[in-house]
């Protein structure tokens, strides 16, 4: 028994400093590289004359396109094209044009 | 010859003195321990005359590329929101620790109290050279010896921007491809 008072009596401070010491996470100094959110942009507010409207513009695009870029289309066994209906414009539905 | 044994005398007391203040121990040169008003003073004057003086002849080129904020912005947020901040942002480890504090870069010049900004193009002429060659014993790198001076003039042209920007805008201009 008293063993084991003497062991909680060394234990428990010793983890209670190690828990303190945690508190301070490295994980909060590493950098995460970010994707940009472009959900947020809204477009109708943009000022296409500021470069800072351009340039999120560009990044937001190049992003886009990236994305599209990454898609592996080998590996996308279950499409079936067959199935896909083609959409096939005619003059008429350009309405607004 | 008396105003020779003069000198020396004075020369040997100064040596002395400055040897005896370094090797003393009696300076304290922890940095969250701040210096005396006078000794600030006397290091910001020498600090930002220097600046200004090295900068003088910088010549600017054009940053209205909108292209230099995304370089510019990506290197910021990599090499420099730690120490001075990003939109949204009051301090961090590095803001808090460091002496002297580094400048918070994302609010407008006015609210940097102690730095001489000038004009703009005196600030621009500031800013890239401070980025390219680092301020000695103040944590500040001199980026120049890993990053061209193509690289620097961007992360100047972010710098112009970055207090009009808002915590969402900075995330897409900062942000990785």
């Amino acid at each position: 028994m008293k063993t084991l008072t003497k062991i909680a009596l060394i234990l428990v401070p010793a983890i209670t400093l190690s828990v303190t010491v945690a508190a301070h996470d490295p994980s909060m100094h590493a950098k995460k590289a970010e994707k940009a959110d472009c959900s947020k942009m809204d477009h109708s507010k943009m000022d296409m004359k500021d470069p800072v409207a351009v340039a999120m513009m560009k990044k937001c695009m190049k992003q886009g396109k990236a994305s599209m870029n990454k898609m592996d289309h080998s590996k996308m066994k279950g499409m079936d094209h067959s199935k896909m209906k083609e959409k096939k414009m005619k003059k008429d539905d350009h309405k607004n044009h | 010859m008396k105003i020779l044994k003069l000198l020396l005398i004075l020369i040997i007391l100064g040596v002395g003195g400055v040897a005896a203040v370094m090797y003393s121990g009696v300076v304290d040169v922890a940095a969250d321990e701040p210096h005396s008003d006078f000794v600030y003073w006397l290091l910001e004057e020498t600090r930002e005359t220097s600046i200004k003086k090295a900068a003088h002849s910088i010549e600017v080129p054009d940053l209205s590329d909108p292209e230099l904020l995304l370089t510019g912005g990506v290197d910021y947020e990599y090499m420099c929101s730690s120490c001075h901040l990003k939109p949204g942002q009051n301090e961090s480890d590095m803001s808090l620790g460091l002496y002297p504090a580094p400048p918070n870069l994302a609010v407008a010049d006015d609210s940097h109290k102690g730095h001489e900004h000038g004009d703009e193009m005196q600030s621009t002429r500031k800013n890239f050279w401070v980025i390219k060659h680092g301020i000695k014993a103040s944590g500040m790198p001199a980026w120049g010896k890993t990053h061209s001076d193509e690289r620097i003039w961007a992360m100047v042209a972010f710098l112009k921007r970055l207090p009009t920007l808002t915590p969402e805008q900075y995330q897409v201009l900062t942000a990785v491809d």
